[in-house]
């Protein structure tokens, strides 16, 4: 697999990674759950998350956007939080669907990849939002800036597990 | 781009009347889903519609994080707020509230003193609540009620053993607020919520007192994203020729939402660039991480912009 890809002329695209976290939330600000396992529709994005398209009911007003089906982290954040500013920021908190380790996630704009059996396309880069400082009481809105996820789209769906590997194509 | 969400959907699971004027809502996601955080004796707005936005302590503690607990007493003379909820809100009915604000920081050794009055003695309850599943004692209430006190149903324990002290003032005496935190002076922390007088006794009982010891409860404003520092300027908007004055407190941003013009915001911090409005007159103060220095020639990032003159013009 590296081998194939280092043949290629994107050397940079040379990496494997593996699911470490998965997690949605069905609306704005709720907290998000721990699920082993999430169900990635194509088009659409992860089932009972609040960005799903086609799930506005009610009192419900988050207009999806198409490029953030599901989004991405990485663990890496979490650990350079730890070391480098003294944050303790939890799976659960930085409030994207997936945290993955050992993919290099601000490298992959415009890029399709495989999401263990789903593949997705990068649509781009997420900016943090104020509202997590006072959500979590945390000031990691500026140590966030530049590595708070990835926006995908979803191009072939399915269901995606904790373990699963996250490979280029 | 959607307009940013601002607040929390919640459905009303339950209302009970307590009497004394008194009527306890129980708020539910949906889908009983956990709800966003709090410290004890946190307080959230509540939304009632048509710009009716009233703040309330939750009475319920941290680790009933499925719930949002208020017990609203009718204000007759109130400005409708109280009333509106007595009146018009029943169970399953949706509203909306914001993320949950405040709290009492809690001495985890020392004693917490709780002084309160009536219906201010909410923020204590969910500080008691959070003490006593804690398995904590080190706490007293000082409980000032006319008539019977509501309530009392979810402080059970603690009434049993004894660490609540309650003064029916048709009956008895106030208490001599100065006496009751007298004994505390050296440690411990003291709190009060209730009516003005009984603030007042109290700040003067503890003007001494350094201020990490001491809470006075006072709602606090939510958070200006961008907090201004600039003095008061005009601001109109061209394209639909609306007038108004941004004042520190509430902002550019703030401003701009009351006049119920859509700008589309998403971080609301100054780095996504969502809220890029063009400007024609200021010159604008730039605090954003967006635009280029020949972009903030003619457009400004309003969400954490502000004008260094009298006037700003934007084309909203
Ligand atoms: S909302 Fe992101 S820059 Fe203003």
């Amino acid at each position: 697999m590296d081998a194939i890809a280092i043949e290629k002329p994107e050397v940079a695209m040379s990496w494997q990674g593996v699911v470490r976290f998965l997690h949605k939330t069905p609306r704005a600000f709720l907290p998000m759950r721990s699920f082993p396992s999430l169900e990635l529709v194509a088009g659409r994005g992860i089932e009972g998350d609040r960005y799903f398209v086609g799930h506005e009911t009610g009192f419900y007003s988050h207009k999806p956007e198409e490029g953030r089906q599901v989004t991405l982290f990485e663990m890496e954040t979490l650990e350079a939080l730890r070391r480098d500013h003294k944050i303790e920021l939890l799976p659960e908190e930085h409030r994207r669907n997936v945290t993955v380790e050992g993919v290099p996630l601000n490298h992959l704009v415009g890029h399709r990849f495989r999401l263990g059996e789903t593949i997705v396309e990068a649509t781009r880069l997420s900016t943090p939002c104020r509202h997590i400082e006072e959500i979590l009481g945390k000031s990691v809105f500026d140590p966030l800036i530049n590595r708070s996820g990835l926006n995908c789209k979803i191009i072939a769906g399915g269901t995606l597990r904790v373990g699963d590997a996250v490979r280029p194509i | 781009m959607a307009k940013a969400i601002k607040t929390v959907s919640t459905v009303v699971s339950k209302v009970e009347d307590l009497g004394n004027d008194t009527k306890r809502f129980t708020l539910v996601d949906q889908d009983d889903w956990e709800l966003p955080p709090f410290r004890p004796g946190a307080h959230i707005d509540v939304h009632l519609g048509q710009g009716l936005v009233r703040t309330y302590s939750l009475c319920n503690e941290p680790d009933d994080n499925r719930r949002y607990v208020i017990a609203v007493k009718r204000e007759r003379e109130g400005r409708g707020g109280s009333n509106f909820l007595h009146d018009r809100v029943e169970a399953g009915q949706p509203i909306s509230v914001s993320l949950p604000r405040g709290g009492i920081a809690l001495d985890p050794e020392g004693t917490n003193v709780f002084v309160a009055g009536g219906i201010g003695v909410t923020p204590f309850i969910s500080a008691i609540r959070h003490l006593e599943r804690r398995g904590r004692s080190n706490y007293v209430l000082h409980w000032t009620s006319r008539g019977q006190p509501v309530l009392p149903d979810m402080i059970v324990p603690a009434i049993e053993a004894g660490r609540v002290r309650l003064y029916d003032t048709t009956t008895q005496a106030k208490p001599v607020i100065a006496a009751i935190v007298r004994e505390f002076v050296g440690s411990g922390l003291a709190a009060c919520c209730g009516p003005a007088p009984m603030l007042q006794a109290f700040e003067d009982a503890v003007s001494a007192w350094p201020e990490e010891r001491k809470h006075i409860e006072m709602f606090t404003p939510p958070k200006v994203s961008a907090k201004s520092d600039v003095p008061p300027y005009e601001l109109y908007l061209s394209a639909s020729k609306k007038l108004a004055t941004v004042t520190p407190d509430v902002g550019l941003l703030g401003t701009l939402d009351a006049l119920g013009v859509d700008v589309p915001v998403s971080c609301g911090g100054g780095i996504c660039g969502a809220c890029r409005t063009r400007w024609s007159e200021g010159p604008p103060i730039h605090r954003d991480r967006v635009l280029s220095p020949a972009e903030r020639q003619n457009e400004l990032i309003v969400c954490v912009g502000d004008c260094a003159g009298q006037r700003l013009v934007l084309d909203l």
